[in-house]
């Protein structure tokens, strides 16, 4: 199938996933339902800044659904695609607030779920100064733990912020990745819904630092292309629904790295099939250029490990 | 009369003017004086090739004397066209490669692209190792010149085609084998009493086209930059406003480099600067028209003065001393127009004199002090210049231009990743095209027509491609148009689709790429013949279409025809005459699809086919995605294997 169908496709998927689901909470709950985010000031971030109205029902999240639907246009035109991959984005977002809004605990370590304010506010300054060289967003299925966890150490020792989602968390426990906010390697969640969690960080970084308007879209989308040095790498078999949010990532201005066989695009979607030179691949085509000091010790090294607790057993 | 109805070109509106003012008539006047035109000669079936007729066919007389139909006539009439067109591109082509059989290390003719030249003597099998470059100059020169005229065999250039191209020509039959036989071929075949099969004719003018594509203009385009350099991207302007109000302005008119390169030397010659201001000028100004115009700029970024319809009004500006040109597309009226003014209107070429002009011949031998000469001439006329009938009009443009397909792949490679692909191939293009970001990439060539209001077709099926996502390349006085009306501009972008602005963000291109002069269209072969090759497909099988909004030479009718024949989609704006035969249409405009896998399509709408052509890509990317996916499961399959 071609690429844009394969978008659209996704995002139709996303869209009647939310609707479902939005349909059951209300049905449930009613639609004065409360919904947010915890410890945010920012309502649901995505759809706040793109549309610059705050959710606070589940009746609200009918309207922003209206919203998705209308950014799907199946016009072949790379402008139609990356809206549809934005439309992914906010129903992604509407979804995982309807879990917010329903579940006692939606995310459970070692999954963070929703990244609050206050996290996003103390990695600003590292992201501004370049102590943060970069964001990670690591995703779906590597062939074997090993792998994951070299790419993702990787990833670590150059001080980027690294976020997993899908089976490559339990692949990066598996092979022993420490991680935690301190250690730059946050662990979001299994579906693939999930990774709007970090865009709501890149778009909240955009909101915060930026000084952006919320509803600004096309302003929003120069910042975090120009000023958030985020990319993804996708490994393992695509859905539909993934390469949608990759198309959400690439309207952001992030590229995707992937080691499928997809139908390229120079700079914004490519294939690398040879994992020990994703890392180098990512890091070039999002730009990201690491002022290297070796020092030859026998232990990784970087500022990632900061915040690293040396417990008894080690 | 309404200029309005003439061109959308302001400057030209405030030039019409001021000629009516003058008393000078220009083209505009002529077509009106015209009123209609003759409707047998219109559909192309009035025939005049022997003594007999002249003939022309209508309900009750419906054979010439001879017996010839309509289908005949029409089809004689258009394959005369296409050796017409095969013919001046080809002597063209002849010319360059007698300059490079001329090239010495201390004369006026060097080689500037050595590599070049060593890739092609490979490709000809001329041997390279431990050569002189002049030793090796000459004999590629020697095997060029033999592919005009050569007694066995077919042309060398057609193995470049991507292989299933290759057997479609052998198939059916229209290999080109020599240039000069197949013009010639043609000739004869069209006399009275000799071919009588309208399908035989156009695949006659199928076969000499080809020999105009893939080989006269191919070989016009390699020598040309063999000799005299591989175009690089520069920075230009465009429009009569490049004209300068005190300086010596030269417009240099017409084809070949040959002649137009000594010029551009000679013009920076600093005793011709000196004696410039010696005559009261700040310096000389040069500045280019049609394709010799297309040629310096494309090489030196020497300014558009304007294209083939503007010819005449560059003349009213009364700010021109000379009017330098070669060969093709001049206007004979120039003689009249520079009468009224002290413009000196020289003609330099054998091959084209024109009565009433100052004919100073230029001769390869002694290249360098011809154009010395001639220049030296334009200067001195400075002192004749009449202040009180100068009107330079303000409009210009600025343009970025230079793209080869060397060039071409140079930007590409700012968009490859290295740790993923290697430099300097079409892959980037590619790989637009396949996700679709490109939706396709048309070329928009071809010149001006009294038909047609002049430039109004070009920029509006331009404007409607790139605003669709869809890469626009162009040649000749297409570029020319482009170029004036700022799409050759990198802030053009805004008026191109989200898929092509990002692209030319990416790559920093403008949405409209300048590859040159007419037989720089066969850049455009190679760009696509290339990327067919890399997809491992065929040209047929690509999202790629060609156009010519305002077409009128017979040059134009055999690009169109060498374009189809390659396998992409030829769209005219302009209805050639061949309409007489029902049978022409059906096989120009239907049949050759399954011949050639590509046809004519016609619409004097330029706003209704710019809408067919992008309809028609979409169309055609279901068929290409289909391709890419199969060749993709089958790298799979094979990495699975593996």
């Amino acid at each position: 199938m071609n690429l844009y169908n394969i978008i659209f496709t996704g995002s139709e998927q996303a869209l009647a996933a939310a609707k479902g689901m939005l349909a059951e909470a209300i049905e449930k709950n009613g639609r004065d339902h409360k919904v947010a985010f915890p410890d945010t000031a920012y309502s649901l971030p995505c759809i706040y800044a793109a549309t610059g109205q705050k959710m606070n029902t589940l009746g609200d999240l009918e309207g922003a659904l209206t919203v998705v639907e209308s950014l799907i246009n199946r016009t072949h035109l790379l402008e139609h695609a990356l809206n549809s991959g934005l439309a992914t984005a906010l129903a992604a977002e509407v979804i995982e607030a309807i879990k917010y809004a329903t579940m006692e605990e939606p995310y459970q370590a070692p999954c963070a779920g929703h990244v609050s304010d206050p996290i996003i506010r103390s990695l600003g300054v590292p992201l501004v100064t370049g102590d943060i060289p970069g964001v990670a967003v690591v995703l779906g299925e590597c062939p074997d733990a090993e792998t994951a966890a070299k790419v993702i150490k990787d990833y670590q020792s150059k001080g980027l912020l690294t976020f997993l989602v899908g089976k490559v968390i339990d692949q990066a426990i598996e092979a022993g990745v420490k991680m935690s906010v301190e250690l730059r390697v946050i662990p979001l969640g299994y579906d693939v819904t999930s990774v709007i969690h970090v865009v709501s960080v890149a778009i909240r970084a955009a909101l915060i630092f930026g000084g952006l308007t919320p509803g600004d879209l096309s302003g929003l989308l120069e910042y975090t292309s120009k000023r958030v040095p985020a990319f993804v790498n996708a490994f393992g078999p695509l859905s539909e629904l993934v390469v949608s949010a990759g198309a959400g990532a690439i309207a952001l201005g992030f590229p995707v790295i992937t080691d499928q066989t997809v139908l390229e695009v120079p700079m914004n979607l490519l294939t690398q099939k040879d994992y020990d030179k994703v890392v180098a691949t990512s890091l070039e085509a999002r730009n990201i250029k690491i002022k290297i000091t070796e020092i030859p010790i026998p232990v990784a090294f970087a500022a990632a490990f900061e915040g690293e607790r040396i417990r008894k057993a080690d | 009369m309404d200029k309005k109805m003439m061109t959308i070109d302001l400057n030209s509106h405030v030039l019409l003017d001021k000629a009516e003012k003058d008393g000078v008539e220009t083209m505009y006047d002529r077509k009106q004086g015209f009123k209609s035109q003759c409707g047998f000669g219109l559909q192309g079936n009035c025939c005049r090739i022997c003594g007999m007729g002249p003939c022309r066919i209508t309900p009750k007389t419906p054979r010439g004397i001879c017996g010839a139909d309509e289908h005949v006539i029409v089809g004689r009439n258009f394959a005369r066209m296409v050796a017409g067109g095969t013919a001046a591109h080809s002597d063209h082509a002849r010319d360059i490669a007698h300059t490079m059989a001329l090239s010495s290390r201390d004369g006026n003719y060097k080689i500037r692209d050595e590599e070049k030249l060593i890739i092609l003597a490979k490709e000809w099998d001329v041997e390279t190792e431990g050569r002189d470059i002049y030793d090796i100059a000459h004999e590629v020169a020697d095997v060029a010149l033999m592919e005009f005229g050569k007694p066995h065999g077919v042309a060398r250039f057609l193995k470049n085609a991507p292989e299933p191209r290759q057997k479609i020509w052998k198939d059916l039959g229209i290999e080109p084998r020599a240039i000069d036989r197949e013009i010639a071929t043609i000739m004869h075949s069209t006399h009275i009493g000799c071919t009588g099969d309208i399908d035989s004719l156009i695949h006659m003018s199928l076969r000499t086209a080809l020999a105009d594509g893939w080989v006269g203009s191919m070989i016009g385009t390699r020598f040309s930059d063999i000799l005299f350099g591989t175009p690089t991207v520069r920075e230009t302007e465009a429009n009569l406003g490049v004209l300068e109000d005190n300086k010596v302005n030269i417009i240099l008119h017409g084809h070949e480099p040959s002649l137009s390169e000594m010029i551009v030397l000679a013009s920076e010659d600093p005793e011709l600067v000196a004696l410039a201001k010696e005559m009261g000028a700040d310096g000389i100004n040069l500045a280019g028209m049609c394709c010799t115009g297309n040629e310096v700029t494309m090489r030196h970024g020497v300014k558009t003065a304007g294209d083939f319809h503007q010819q005449e009004l560059a003349i009213v500006t009364g700010a021109v001393e000379a009017m330098i040109v070669d060969v093709q597309c001049i206007f004979p009226a120039l003689a009249k127009v520079a009468d009224c003014y002290h413009t000196k209107f020289i003609t330099t070429s054998p091959k084209a004199k024109i009565a009433g002009s100052t004919y100073m011949e230029f001769s390869e031998e002694t290249a360098y002090a011809d154009g010395y000469k001639i220049v030296k001439e334009a200067v001195l006329n400075f002192k004749n210049r009449d202040k009180e009938k100068v009107l330079i009009p303000e409009l210009k443009s600025k343009a970025t231009v230079g793209y080869s397909a060397d060039a071409i792949l140079g930007q590409l490679d700012r968009v490859v990743n290295s740790h993923i692909d290697p430099a300097g191939t079409l892959k980037p293009l590619a790989d637009c095209l396949k996700s679709g970001v490109l939706r396709g990439a048309v070329g928009v060539v071809g010149c001006n027509n009294a038909k047609g209001v002049s430039n109004l077709a070009h920029v509006t099926i331009m404007k409607e491609l790139i605003k669709n996502d869809i890469l626009v390349v162009t040649t000749g006085c297409g570029a020319s148009a482009a170029a004036k009306f700022g799409l050759m501009t990198k802030e053009a972008r805004k008026l191109a689709g989200k898929g092509l602005a990002t692209v030319c963000d990416l790559v920093d291109i403008p949405p409209v790429l300048h590859l040159g002069s007419c037989v720089d269209c066969s850049r455009i072969l190679d760009v696509v013949g290339g990327t067919a090759k890399l997809l491992d497909m065929d040209m047929s099988d690509l999202p790629v279409a060609g156009v010519a909004p305002e077409w009128m030479s017979e040059k134009a009718v055999a690009i169109g025809s060498y374009v189809v024949a390659s396998g992409i989609d030829t769209y005219l704006g302009v209805m050639p005459p061949v309409t007489g035969s029902s049978r022409a249409v059906e096989i120009l405009c239907g049949e050759l699809q399954d011949m050639v896998g590509a046809k004519f399509t016609v619409n004097e709408n330029p706003q209704e086919l710019a809408q067919i052509i992008i309809q028609d890509i979409e169309k055609k990317r279901v068929h290409f995605e289909n391709l890419v996916e199969e060749r993709m499961n089958e790298k799979v399959e094979a990495g699975a294997e593996a």
